[in-house]
């Protein structure tokens, strides 16, 4: 009998079953007598979110090159899935072998968004594992957490076994092997193992392995480790050598459509800007980049093993890319005679050329986005968001020239020191983008009039950032804010796009929270909370009610503000940049004074302690 | 780039199977997974003109999700002629199991020759007896079959017995298999899901209560034309 015969029946009653069916060309099916470590990589959001992941990708492919290893593929069933197997007892399965995945030795969750976490734990409540890592006895797999939000996964930190802080290529690897010994020499028990790998491992957090104490405020006294050979402080790992570290050469084909379905070629790791409120920019420092022949190499093996049309090249901001013209020049040799067009997701206004629109197709063919974040200038030096007006102007002149009528701008609000006339000038900036089309001569103007869209995110001040102790605006300020925007947008040609108020807020609190947090979100995913980053399942009042009863009081997390010498959630992670740096930074905001890049000169912040091969770091 | 086609493209016939868990994607799904497959196999692919080149592929009478097929047939288009044995080699290397080409040939008839479309339906149900077969003939057999189904104008009750050119049932051990040639005609075309769709009304048979143990499957075997001569 072929592996979904028996569920056929269930298949053919729920929505997309291409989702559950595994399968696809490229994915990796081991004989299991071979195997002596069976590994699922557990993605809590939806197949096509998962598949797209380029974390999933590396992993996976790193992971199965080892031929003792197999790594399988889970992913979050939908709920009218899930209701079903609920109803017939199916525990949840990997994509691959579609063995249940309490069968498997390790369990790696990816955390993407802090919004995934009740879905993770209704994924281990679906494979028949206890939630706690407390509750999980000897013959339960060891389940791990990477990705990131394990800059501070204190909220969840109970729920797992094991964090892997930082870049998990060797780390994974390295927890494998650790487990295949200890089986293998008879020395392994849970604890055995956790003690070893937190002990002997660098990058490994072994959350049961830390007591914290509270002062009478609520406010972290320390965090204390219960061994003495476990580090004070967990040290993110990082990858060395990106030319010399794997990269998939093939990837597993999805048969249904997925949200970014294409070949996605990362760059360079880390960002040079140092934006205070990006907290990627932070923690994904230092700066290492790929040469162009590595990156060009990994194309052309990537066209030819998967078929793609398009490849993306992605970073944080790929035009800081210091050799992105080789790279360019290098793909643009074959990639047009191939059909295969080429994309840059995240441009930035101040290096937006004419030159690079010529290049890339996206820009040719789909809408232009770009994230000014701040609406006055004023604000964009507050958050070294060092982009002008001009800058603006210039690069809307040349997409409007280029063709493109479309325009989408990125903003916040709620950002320290804010006043209602920098929401005020939010709309002011779209204006300007309008008046920017009307400026040009009537035979300049693309076709079809101009449409500009402004999306607008709240704030919330996270972890690793120069931002991380301020404060969060309260829900009445945010919608106070979202009402004042709309009512300065006049102009029909601007549409106006905001997230909502209450999602922020509970995010912040999953971002900023600590240990005390975890019985509110057992008890919401006992109440059925899941998939909380879709609309259609979010339920705030779920979410107070769940808060409430746990006697937790989120002004404490959100709009109370951390004080500067408090001990904070996330100060048991040493992320590279410093808290001196973080708070050189703070106060230079407050001063509204930018900080240049790392590309004009390096300003200390502490992550190029952890080394690295050609940072911008010297 | 602007490619210029002066040639006109040669047409290259696959027939292929799409089984197993492969039954769950859709026709949509289908088409964007041949795309990249004819791409890795490295056929002279025939892209069309315009600002945006793609190759182009046709397929006859589109499967719906939740049925096999031992017959599909998809027209791809090459700028130049390659020896059918070696197009059919590379391409089911680049197919998994559950997909794989039977026949690659340079057709000498239109993909709307197709007309009649034979399929193979299993049930697996509790109560497998000749009886309940037999009624299921009579049911097939009669005047009229109405049943609920998608037009261009939404839901109208439809006659579908002129769409089903035969259909018996049969018991085959624990189970009862129906064979059925229905129209294949795009103007006409009868899914076989409209089949069950009777049956469960009027026979009362899978529910939905029991999705382990009662259920069905649709298998395509065979594809003819208006005289009913075998398709090629
Ligand atoms: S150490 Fe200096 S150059 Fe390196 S990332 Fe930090 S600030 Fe930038």
């Amino acid at each position: 009998m072929q592996k979904n015969d028996n569920i056929s029946g269930i298949l053919k009653s729920v929505s997309k079953p291409g989702r559950y069916i595994g399968g696809e060309y490229n994915s990796i099916i081991k004989n299991k007598a071979d195997i002596k470590c069976r590994f699922a990589f557990a993605f809590p959001d939806t197949y096509e979110i998962g598949m797209s992941n380029l974390g999933v990708r590396i992993l996976y492919d790193v992971l199965n090159k080892e031929s003792d290893i197999w790594c399988e593929r889970v992913y979050a069933p939908w709920p009218d899935m899930i209701e079903k197997m609920e109803q017939y007892a199916i525990p949840l399965s990997s994509v691959e072998s579609g063995d249940p995945v309490r069968d498997f030795d390790l369990i790696g969750f990816s955390l993407q968004y802090e919004l995934c976490y009740t879905t993770a734990l209704r994924m281990l409540k679906l494979s028949g594992i206890p939630m706690w890592s407390k509750d999980r006895c000897e013959s339960d797999p060891i389940i791990i957490a990477g990705g990131p939000c394990v800059y501070n996964a204190e909220p969840v930190a109970e729920f797992f076994d094991l964090i892997n802080v930082g870049e998990g290529e060797e780390v994974l690897v390295e927890i494998s092997r650790l487990y295949i010994e200890m089986k293998e020499d008879g020395s392994y028990s849970r604890e055995a193992f956790l003690h070893k790998a937190a002990s002997t491992i660098e990058g490994v957090y072994v959350p049961a392995f830390y007591d914290v104490s509270y002062n009478d405020d609520g406010t972290i006294k320390e965090y204390r480790p219960i061994f003495d050979d476990i580090p004070t402080k967990i040290k993110k790992r990082i990858i060395s050598d990106l030319d010399k570290v794997s990269y998939p050469e093939k990837l597993v084909m999805p048969y249904i459509e997925t949200v970014h379905d294409r070949i996605v070629l990362e760059v360079y790791r880390g960002c040079i800007r140092g934006c205070r409120f990006c907290q990627a920019g932070m923690v994904y420092r230092p700066i290492r980049e790929k040469s162009p022949e590595t990156l060009c190499k990994a194309a052309k093996c990537l066209y030819e093993n998967t078929g793609y049309d398009e490849i993306s090249l992605i970073s944080l901001s790929i035009s800081d890319y210091s050799k992105l013209r080789e790279l360019t020049d290098g793909l643009l040799e074959w990639t047009d005679d191939a059909h295969v067009s080429l994309s840059l997701p995240s441009l930035r206004l101040d290096s937006f050329s004419e030159e690079l629109m010529e290049k890339v197709t996206s820009v040719r063919t789909g809408g232009l986005t770009f994230a000014p974040e701040a609406g006055t200038q004023r604000l964009r030096d507050v958050i070294n968001k060092n982009v002008t007006e001009d800058d603006l102007k210039r690069t809307i002149g040349i997409a409007f020239r280029g063709g493109k009528n479309n325009v989408k701008l990125y903003f916040m609000s709620g950002l320290p020191t804010e006043r209602d006339e920098d929401i005020v000038g939010i709309a002011d900036t779209a204006k300007t983008v309008v008046d920017c089309y009307f400026a040009l001569p009537k035979t300049e103007r693309p076709k079809g009039g101009v449409s500009v869209t402004i999306s607008v995110a709240c704030f919330i001040p996270k972890p690793f950032t120069p931002f991380q102790w301020e404060k969060q605006d309260s829900l009445e300020e945010l919608e106070r804010k979202q009402k004042l925007l709309k009512e300065s947008i006049t102009d029909r040609r601007i549409r106006y796009t905001y997230h909502d108020a209450k999602v922020s807020r509970l995010e912040g609190v999953l971002a900023r929270g600590d240990r005390k947090l975890a019985k509110a979100i057992a008890l919401a995913v006992d109440e059925g909370s899941i998939f909380d980053a879709w609309d259609e399942y979010f339920d705030y009042e779920r979410w107070v009610s769940v808060l409430e009863r746990s006697g937790i009081d989120t002004d404490f997390y959100t709009t109370r503000g951390y004080a500067e010498d408090e001990t904070l959630p996330w100060d048991i992670i040493d992320a590279g940049v410093t808290k001196a740096y973080l708070l050189r930074e703070r106060k230079k905001a407050y001063a509204a004074e930018t900080t240049p890049s790392c590309a004009e000169h390096c300003n200390g912040c502490g992550a190029n302690k952890l080394g690295g091969k050609n940072v911008w770091c010297k | 780039m602007v490619q210029v086609n002066n040639n006109t493209p040669i047409v290259l016939r696959v027939k292929f199977y799409k089984k197993g868990s492969l039954q769950y994607i859709s026709h949509l799904d289908l088409v964007r997974t041949m795309m990249k497959v004819i791409v890795r196999a490295k056929l002279p692919l025939w892209y069309t003109e315009g600002f945006n080149p793609k190759p182009k592929l046709t397929f006859a009478a589109p499967l719906s999700i939740g049925t096999e097929s031992m017959c599909e047939y998809m027209d791809i288009r090459l700028t130049e002629k390659i020896p059918t044995a070696i197009a059919k080699e590379r391409l089911n290397a680049n197919m998994t199991d559950e997909m794989q080409a039977t026949e690659v040939y340079y057709p000498g008839e239109k993909l709307t020759a197709l007309k009649w479309l034979a399929y193979e339906i299993t049930l697996e149900i509790k109560d497998a007896t000749p009886e309940l077969a037999e009624k299921i003939n009579s049911v097939l057999e009669s005047e009229e079959l109405q049943v609920f189904k998608k037009t261009k104008s939404g839901e109208a009750l439809v006659n579908i017995k002129p769409l089903i050119k035969s259909a018996s049932a049969r018991v085959a051990g624990q189970r009862i298999m129906i064979s059925c040639i229905l129209s294949a005609d795009p103007s006409a075309f009868l899914n076989p899901e409209y089949v069950i769709k009777v049956l469960k009304e009027k026979c009362g048979i899978l529910s939905d209560d029991n999705l382990l143990e009662e259920r069905y499957s649709i298998m395509r075997t065979n594809a003819y034309k208006e005289n009913m001569t075998l398709f090629s």
